[in-house]
């Protein structure tokens, strides 16, 4: 079998042209290996062969991504290559942007295998997971010495078809893909078994990790809630009646903007809830269960709150990434601010 | 090591040559000063710099270990570096740049 064939892709800091000063070179071509492909190479022990590396600036390609990506795709192309690098980008955040927007688009149009690697909290790992093998490394370059080893050895099992095991056996980031096995125990036992692992205090791993959100650490207190301006956020999906804008009963891509200004009261004639989660049939009867208009209206006209403000946001929240969450209250929370808003009751199902 | 002062070790030890030339290094932890100490010897660990792949095997040491105290005058070290010394660990330094020097050191 001939040499497998590779084309590296790296930063203009990787191939020494220098730092930040140099991060908006154009993407150039060189043949051979360049700076880290030489630790790649060195790995292949003669079964596969870096032909070329693309070097590009890491602002040069983030500001200008249709054009690097074409300028880039042309010069993959003419070395016909078996598999395509790009990395490791540590925990440089354009860099790993750029190794999983290159990675996605070789893997796409030239359907060759792709594999790039990174540190698990580069803005590329979490962009990129789901399509591509990312390789986890260190959170710097110092971490070549055990990163490069490991993404040579998962890059030739991927140009040679070889099957790609588990995340936690291969090293790569967890691409969130399930697959059906059988094993030799039934699953009550082995929770069991678990279990009695856990109150033993001995060491288990878990069949179904969970998902690790990050926290959010609470604002100080409104000092004087008679004077402050009240906002409702539901990912309840309250809408207004016939949901005008048409949110997704699960998994929303977008969230509502609706004026309450007219509204002491939400009734089944004018609002329902788009959310497809739960039994809606109260929260059509009256969605003052969801989205408690009512009794804020009912506390503004007492004096406790200042102010209701006169649009409240809502999605469907059951199916809903983190992601497109934390997107929706990036925007909305701007408008919030600016519309002069204290404090927020966020209210779900 | 950035990549400049890579070049510069580089091309001191093509004009001076290698058994002439140490390396005195200052980085504040032990594994700051390892990644430098190797690129010096063994090549830049991060095959980002000119020195990627390029065993110099320099001799290199830091500025707190005994072997560099004991060959300057007692004044001016305490005067320049007896406060880092106190505030830097100079046990761990030592120990991962002897390692260097052991597995790398060609002079």
């Amino acid at each position: 079998m001939s040499k497998i064939r590779i084309v590296h892709y790296i930063n203009q800091f990787f191939a020494g042209i220098g730092g930040e000063e140099k991060a908006d070179i154009r993407p150039e071509l060189r043949e051979g290996i360049v700076g880290p492909g030489a630790a790649l190479n060195a790995q292949f022990k003669g079964e596969a062969e870096i032909v070329a590396t693309i070097i590009c600036g890491d602002s040069y390609f983030n500001e200008n991504v249709e054009e690097a990506k074409a300028e880039i795709m042309d010069m993959v192309k003419k070395y016909n290559p078996d598999l395509f690098i790009a990395g490791p980008a540590f925990n440089a955040g354009r860099y790993g942007v750029a190794c999983g927007t290159i990675c996605k688009a070789v893997k796409e149009s030239l359907n060759i295998p792709v594999v790039t690697a990174m540190y698990i909290e580069n803005p590329g790992a979490d962009m990129y997971k789901k399509d591509l093998y990312i390789m986890e490394t260190g959170n710097s370059a110092a971490a070549m010495r055990t990163a490069a080893p490991a993404l040579a050895k998962l890059a030739l099992k991927l140009a040679k078809g070889e099957e790609i095991g588990a995340p936690y056996a291969e090293g790569y980031i967890s691409r969130g893909v399930r697959k059906n096995i059988f094993r030799e125990e039934r699953g009550s036992k082995r929770a069991v078994d678990m279990l009695m692992k856990k109150l033993k205090g001995e060491e288990f791993v878990t069949e179904y990790p969970m998902p690790d959100f990050d926290n959010v650490a609470p604002n100080p207190a409104v000092k004087d809630m008679s004077k402050a301006k009240v906002a409702l956020v539901t990912s309840g999906g309250i809408v207004p009646k016939g949901n005008p804008d048409h949110i997704e009963s699960s998994s929303a891509s977008k969230y509502g903007k609706y004026d309450i200004a007219d509204f002491n009261d939400l009734t089944e004639a004018t609002h329902e809830t788009a959310h497809g989660g739960y039994d809606p049939v109260y929260a059509n009867a009256d969605s003052d269960r969801v989205l408690p208009v009512d009794v804020l209206r009912d506390i503004e006209k007492e004096g406790v709150i200042g102010e209701l403000h006169r649009y409240f946001y809502t999605t469907t929240g059951n199916g809903t990434s983190v992601a497109n969450s934390k997107a929706f209250a990036a925007k909305f929370s701007q408008e919030l601010v600016a519309d002069g808003v204290d404090a927020v009751i966020l209210t779900s199902t | 090591m950035d990549l400049e002062n890579q070049n510069r070790v580089k091309n001191m030890t093509e004009k001076f040559g290698g058994e002439n030339i140490i390396v005195l290094l200052g980085a504040a932890e032990a594994e700051a000063a390892g990644l430098a100490a190797e690129t010096v010897t063994n090549g830049d660990p991060t095959y980002a710099g000119s020195l990627a792949g390029v065993q110099l095997g320099l001799k290199v040491y830091h500025a707190v270990e005994p072997e560099f105290k004991e060959a300057v005058d007692a004044d001016v070290y305490d005067e320049q570096i007896g406060m880092m010394e106190m505030v830097l660990d100079v046990d761990s330094i030592a120990a991962e740049m002897s390692s260097i020097r052991e597995q790398f050191c060609k002079y």
